[in-house]
Formats: structure tokens, C-alpha cells, sequence
């Protein structure tokens, strides 16, 4: 597996987004470390990307220093970095995109929406061993996508207001044509003949052109998951990593159940509950269409894959999961930071804090 | 009927005269900002210029002393909100950033006092010279600062350094002042004497910024809600004005303390506005008009080579500072070259001396054709300094002024693909999208 995250670069004086993702990248250029920087769409952002990991102690440890040497190359250049869906204050008509042809690509095919993406998440690769496999994964995959958005959600707040919902992230991120889901296809030959369809429309050019929830990156030899924000730690990165790559491992060895298409009636739903109301949320079961609370789906997911958690050395990052469950998601924990008559920016620096692992 | 020619005006009421020009400032400015992409603190500055004795004659400049208090609270307006921006820590993070405020203002100093020396200034008023030449004038840097809205690296380092280059000039002309009375008949007891006024000078500032800082810190506490900050803000920045006046302390270091302590004491609590609020914002205009009629070309014809000479080696000390600690501090070359240029406004000897008039702030012992270069340099760099800021910001160093405008190509220096193999990452020059 391997995580990229998306981070924010935050101005000490007010803690808005500061644009100087090139600043960073610079005094970044000859970091130790196997993990991975680069620019995102606006200036304000970077991605980091690990190396590939198959277990959950060196992932944290990777992303533990990936996060001190930022944290270090920050101070330099007084910037604070967090995680976070979102930043709670951000004028989206004050970014600027970040130069390169793909980014003013998108700027100009998507107009303001290319500065509104200006959001934060967590992506997750597993590698699968062929395409078929691959597709297979995606679609049982499917049904775990809230869980992931619980999980994950910390960005309540959008614009300088509280959203009423645990990821406001995602709505972003679905106001793009390409965004949703990939189409239920079971074999590599079914989907090559669909993309090669797309790309003679001209719609896509590549693989990137999709905003999907969970898309195939056949370059990597993996699938991705894209609908988690960035968690407010790297503990809860690397937890929420684990969590799939055990959730892989329990389908692809034990096969609980086909993917079918009809799975996907309440895939948009139960998104919905998972970014609105966060653990609390209410999901369908596709196959049994029983309800019930994303907390208790995800307890009874993770008594089924204590084994292969077990087997992979991700117990831990399951046991944080666990916690989480009770303790509360990331916005559970931005929201109570907010006091009255304090200014978000109190709230954005608690994170920051919270990202630096300092009190 | 008013008598509306220009002696009718010269003959008004000096504050009527006053009311007239900082109308036709804000009209002339802004008209000189949408058609000819002027900074307005430029076009303020020569309405002010205008109305002086150089020019049409409107406004003398001993009819600035009635509102030297309010000027003072124009500039103690800008010097908190500077001090409020600086997160001192941030040194201690970087120690060649540290290095680099402190290199380029030494650096412009001793520059200027060589070239002047060199020139055959007369040697301790070419160290004076140097002294004033290395700060950055803080008002001018604030000013643009509201007016471009820039963030970015180079605008954190030019609040920086303008900070810490205004404190390293009140040093230095505090130790003039110490070398200055080696020529006094009792060498030792004078400079016995000026160097214990000088620490009282600087150690009194600083401690009285504290104070005036934690005071703004207890009294806000009850008021957070009340929406009364401003008021209290602008009543700390006088009160520590005129007690730094009456004791015969420095008013720019005072403030300067009051706005670091606020911020570190205070935190998210301390919400500073531009310029405090619209009061701010009206001195602050009355304040550049005050910089305009106080610009001074008396003496160029005979001490332009000595003024060029206070420009070029400022400039040249500056940026060999600057450029010298640049890649150690985390800055590109081209965010370098900004810097530089950034910080060239000098600051007005009156306000880094805290004159009781605006006439004319002389320092005893200094040599008049020196001074008079050295205010002809500052006229030239506080005219220019806008522009010249501006155009750094914007154009070389490319940083935001707020308007969420496109800017295309990076700072030099950045790497931005990845060569590294990995699962997420491998073989992309760009992120996720």
C-alpha cells in the first residue's frame, strides 16, 4: 500500500493558507526520507507521497518523518502545516493555481471550480496483482466507502461556517462532471474498451481525468481510494491505511460476498449520511438492506478482519480505529475547538498543533 | 468668499489648508493608481509635495508642529501593527534569517559610511548617515502592505527586517551618540554619560513596549466581546507614545514591543485592523501628506553625488546581505533580488529620532551637507520606495496581493518533479489531480 496526503500551508500571523507551496518544495528539495513531495492544484497545498509499505509500523514511522522534517522546513520559512478536509476561513477566489501545464489545464477547462478544489485529502493505494482482480477489489470496496468518510471526516467548517456536515470535503469534490463512481464493469478488457470509449469522446485524456471514489491506477498496479480527508495526525493516516489494507485482505481471501450492480442503488445514500452526519450517520446494507448506524458497521468490519489485522501486523492501527468509534471523528474534535468569541484562526491553530503532535 | 487663488489658499487657515490637501490626496491618488498603476501611498505623498515650500507653497512645515501628536499616533498606528505581524521565535527557527536581518542592515550601514568617508564626508557624520540608512522605513512598508495585500515569503521577511533594521538604526545612532561625544572636552564623562542615556534609551523602550503589550493583554480581557479592541488599541498606542516622548524614549522601539508582546500574549485574542480602523487609515493619509511636504531637495545641486553615493551603497549593502544568506535562510534568488529591492525606503530621520518638530531634526555634531544629502536620499527613497516595493512584490517576486489573480511561472530555485519511486508518487510531476 501507499498514502498520499494533501496538507495545508498556513500563514503563523492568522493562519489563513499561505501561498508558498514553492518555498516549502525548495527547502524540501533534499529531504531524507523515502516519501514523496510535490505540488497540488493551488498554492497553498502539497501532497506528500510514501513509499510502498506492507505494514503498519514502518508506514507510521515514515509518515512521523515525513512529518517532523516538514514541521522543521516550515519553521524555517514560518509556516505551519495541517491536515484537515478543509480550511475552515479560506476565500476560494484567493487562491492561485499552482504553474504547471496539467493544473492550468484543469483551471481552464473547470474555471472556479479548480480553485474551490483547493480541499484536502487522503489517498490510499493497495496493489492488486492483475486488472480483473483489481475491479473485483473496487466494487466490494464500494460498500466500505462510508466508513472511510467517517472516519476520516474533519471538515466541518467551509468559508468561515459550520457546514452541518462531517465532510464538506466531498461536496467539493462531486461538483466535478467526472466525480461519483467508477462504472461496474468486472473485467480489465470490459473497462479498457469503456476508457478507450471516453477517450475518443475526448472527455478524458488519462486515467487523472476521473474523480472517482475509488479509481484503478494501472501504472501503480493498485487502486486507489480517494474520499478520505486528510486526518488531523499522521497516527490516524496511518490507522485509516491499515484499516483498508486488512478490509482488502479479508475480501480478497475470504470473498464474503459478489459484487453486483444493484449494490451500487444505495452507494449515493449512504455517501451522503457518511459525509453529513459523520459515525453517527445511518447506512443500507446493499445485500440485506438492513439500516444501521456507520459505528455499528464498522465495529462488526472490524470484528471480522481482527484475523487478517493480525496477520498483517495492523492490530494497532485497527485499535485506533476502535477508539475512534467512541472518542469521535476529526470533526467532532475541530467543532469543540471552537470557543466563542474567538476567531476560527484559534481552531486552524489547534490543528496545526494537533498535526505537529504538540499540545 | 474664500479667495481661491494660490495666495488666497497660501493665506487660508492652516487647517483648512490642510483639510484641502488631504482632499485632493485621496482624489489625485487613487486617480494616479487606476490610470498610471501607481501605489497610493506614491500619489499621497506628491499631493503632499505639491503643497510644499518646493512647490505651490500651500503648507509650511512649521505648520506641522499642531499636529505632530497625531502624526506620532499615525506612525505609533503602523509600528504596533508591524510589531503585531512579527513572531520573534521565528528567528530562533532560522538562524540565518537572523543573520540575514541583521547582515543587510550592518551591511547598509557601514556601506553608506565608507562611500561617505570615501567621498570625503567628514567621517562621524558619514556614521551617522550610515546609522539612519539602515532601516527600512516601517511606515511606508505598512502602508503598502494594506494597500497591495501581499503574502507570501518575501513580504514575512520584509516585516521582518524592517523590524529588526529600524531597531539596529535606533542602536546605532544610540551609539553615535556615544562615539559623537569623544570630541566633547571631557571625552570620558561625556561619553560616561551619553552611553547611560543610550541604555536608558534603548532598555527603557523595550521594557515599557512590554509593559504597554501585557497592559493591552489584562485590559481586553473583559472587552473581547464588546467590539471595543480598536478603541483600546489606539489608546495603548498613544498612551505609549506620549510616555516614550516624556521620558525621552524611543516611541518606534516602544511600539514595536507593545505589538510583539500583544501578539505573543494575546494570541488569537488580539485582532488588530488595518491601521486600527478607519481612524488609522485617515491619519495614516494625513501622515503621508506630512512625508510629501517634508521632502527635501535643498542643497542638490551640491550634494547629489554624496546622496547617489548614501543610494547606491545602501542598496549595495543590503543585497549583499541579503543575497549573502539567502540559500542557507530558505530564499530563491529571484525572492533575493525582491527582498532587496523591498527594502529600500528609507525611513524619515524624524521619525527614527523622535524630533520634537518637523522643521528640522538635527542631530548635534552632524555636518549640514551631509544632512542635507542624506534628507535629499531619503526624499529620493521614500518617493520611489512605493513603486519600487510594489514592483518587487508583484513582479519579481510574484506573491499574492489578495486578489486572487493567476500568476504564472515560479520562484527560482523550486523543484517540482519527483524522481523518487513510489507507490503514490511514482514518475508524476504534480499532485493527485
Amino acid at each position: 500500500m501507499g498514502v498520499e496526503l494533501e496538507l495545508q500551508l498556513l500563514a503563523t500571523h492568522d493562519f489563513d493558507l499561505a501561498p508558498q507551496a514553492e518555498d516549502l518544495l525548495r527547502v524540501t528539495a533534499r529531504h531524507s526520507g523515502a516519501w514523496d513531495i510535490k505540488p497540488e492544484i493551488t498554492r497553498s497545498m502539497i501532497e506528500i507521497g510514501t513509499s510502498i509499505q506492507r505494514e503498519h509500523a514502518s508506514l507510521l514511522a515514515e509518515l512521523r518523518d515525513m512529518r517532523d522534517q516538514l514541521a522543521r522546513a516550515g519553521r524555517r520559512l514560518n509556516i505551519a502545516v495541517a491536515g484537515g478536509g478543509t480550511h475552515a476561513f479560506q476565500n476560494w477566489s484567493e487562491q492561485q493555481i499552482y504553474p504547471t501545464e496539467r493544473f492550468r489545464y484543469i483551471s481552464e477547462l473547470y474555471g472556479y471550480l479548480a480553485k474551490q478544489f483547493t480541499v484536502f485529502g487522503q489517498h490510499v493505494h493497495v496493489g492488486c496483482e492483475d486488472g480483473d482482480r483489481a475491479l473485483w477489489l473496487l466494487h466490494a470496496l464500494s460498500r466500505y466507502v462510508p466508513h472511510f468518510i467517517a472516519l476520516s471526516a474533519s471538515s466541518p467548517f467551509v468559508q468561515g461556517q459550520d457546514t452541518g456536515f462531517d465532510s464538506a470535503r466531498l461536496n467539493s469534490v462531486f461538483a466535478f462532471p467526472l466525480a461519483g463512481r467508477a462504472p461496474f464493469v468486472r473485467s480489465w478488457d470490459e473497462f479498457g474498451t469503456f476508457f478507450d470509449k471516453m477517450t475518443a469522446t475526448g472527455v478524458v485524456q488519462s486515467m487523472k481525468d476521473f474523480y472517482w471514489d475509488i479509481r484503478p491506477k494501472p501504472e501503480y498496479g493498485t487502486i486507489e481510494l480517494r474520499v478520505c480527508d486528510t486526518p488531523l495526525s499522521v497516527e490516524r493516516a496511518a490507522a485509516l491505511a491499515c484499516y483498508l489494507q486488512s478490509i482488502c485482505r479479508y475480501l480478497r481471501e475470504e470473498k464474503p460476498f459478489e459484487p453486483a450492480e444493484d449494490d451500487y442503488l444505495v452507494y449515493t445514500f449512504n455517501r451522503f449520511q457518511a459525509c453529513r452526519f459523520g459515525l453517527d450517520g445511518e447506512i443500507v446494507d446493499p445485500k440485506t438492506k438492513q439500516r444501521q448506524k456507520i459505528r455499528d458497521d464498522i465495529i462488526r468490519t472490524l470484528a471480522r478482519i481482527d484475523e487478517h489485522a493480525l496477520d498483517l501486523r495492523a492490530l494497532d492501527a485497527c485499535n485506533l480505529v476502535r477508539d475512534t468509534l467512541f472518542d469521535g471523528n476529526d470533526a467532532a474534535w475541530l467543532r469543540a475547538r471552537r470557543e466563542p468569541g474567538l476567531p476560527l484562526s484559534a481552531v486552524v491553530e489547534q490543528q496545526a498543533l494537533r498535526w505537529a503532535r504538540r499540545p | 468668499m474664500p479667495n481661491w487663488t494660490l495666495d488666497g489658499l497660501r493665506s487660508a487657515d492652516p487647517v483648512l489648508g490642510l483639510a484641502f490637501v488631504m482632499l485632493l490626496a485621496v482624489v489625485l491618488a487613487n486617480m494616479l493608481h487606476r490610470y498610471a498603476r501607481l501605489p497610493r501611498v506614491m500619489g499621497t505623498m506628491l499631493v503632499g509635495a505639491l503643497a510644499s515650500p518646493f512647490a505651490l507653497r500651500l503648507i509650511d512645515r512649521s505648520d506641522l508642529d499642531p499636529w505632530k501628536p497625531l502624526l506620532d499616533l499615525a506612525i505609533g498606528v503602523l509600528v504596533f501593527e508591524l510589531g503585531s505581524r512579527i513572531r520573534p521565535r521565528w528567528l530562533y527557527d532560522n538562524p540565518w534569517l537572523a543573520a540575514m536581518c541583521v547582515l543587510e542592515g550592518v551591511l547598509a550601514g557601514i556601506a553608506v559610511t565608507l562611500a561617505l568617508a570615501w567621498s570625503g564626508a567628514p567621517a562621524v557624520s558619514a556614521a551617522m548617515a550610515g546609522a539612519v540608512a539602515m532601516s527600512t522605513s516601517p511606515v511606508i512598508v505598512m502602508a503598502m502592505l494594506h494597500e497591495s495585500r501581499p503574502r507570501g515569503q518575501v513580504t514575512e521577511r520584509l516585516l521582518l527586517a524592517a523590524a529588526v533594521n529600524s531597531v539596529l538604526a535606533i542602536l546605532a545612532i544610540e551609539g553615535w551618540r556615544v562615539v559623537a561625544a569623544v570630541g566633547a572636552p571631557s571625552p570620558g564623562a561625556e561619553m560616561l554619560s551619553v552611553g547611560a542615556g543610550a541604555l536608558y534609551v534603548v532598555c527603557g523602550s523595550f521594557l515599557l513596549g512590554v509593559a504597554c503589550g501585557y497592559v493591552l493583554h489584562r485590559l481586553s480581557r473583559g472587552t473581547a466581546e464588546s467590539g471595543a479592541m480598536p478603541v483600546l488599541q489606539i489608546a495603548l498606542v498613544i498612551a505609549a507614545s506620549l510616555l516614550a516622548a516624556q521620558w525621552k524614549l524611543s516611541p518606534l522601539m516602544t511600539l514595536l514591543a507593545a505589538g510583539v508582546t500583544a501578539r505573543v500574549a494575546m494570541g488569537h485574542r488580539l485582532t488588530v485592523e488595518p491601521q486600527l480602523g478607519s481612524a488609522g487609515a485617515v491619519l495614516t493619509v494625513l501622515l503621508f501628506i506630512s512625508l510629501g511636504l517634508l521632502f527635501s531637495l535643498e542643497g542638490a545641486a551640491e550634494v547629489w553625488p554624496w546622496a547617489l553615493a548614501i543610494i547606491v551603497a545602501r542598496l549595495a549593502g543590503k543585497a549583499l546581505g541579503i543575497f549573502a544568506t539567502a540559500q542557507k535562510s530558505g530564499l530563491g534568488w529571484r525572492q533575493a533580488g525582491a527582498l532587496t529591492i523591498a527594502l529600500q525606503p528609507m525611513s524619515s530621520l524624524a521619525v527614527l529620532l523622535a524630533a520634537d518638530s518637523f522643521v528640522r531634526p538635527t542631530p548635534p555634531g552632524m555636518n549640514s551637507a551631509v544632512l542635507q544629502a542624506l534628507l535629499l536620499a531619503t526624499t529620493v527613497m521614500q518617493l520611489g520606495g512605493p513603486l519600487a516595493m510594489q514592483w518587487a512584490l508583484q513582479a519579481v517576486a510574484r506573491e499574492s496581493d489578495g486578489s486572487g489573480e493567476t500568476r504564472i511561472g515560479t520562484s527560482s530555485g523550486s523543484g517540482t518533479s519527483s524522481s523518487r519511486s513510489t507507490a503514490a508518487g511514482a514518475g508524476t510531476s504534480a499532485g493527485a489531480r
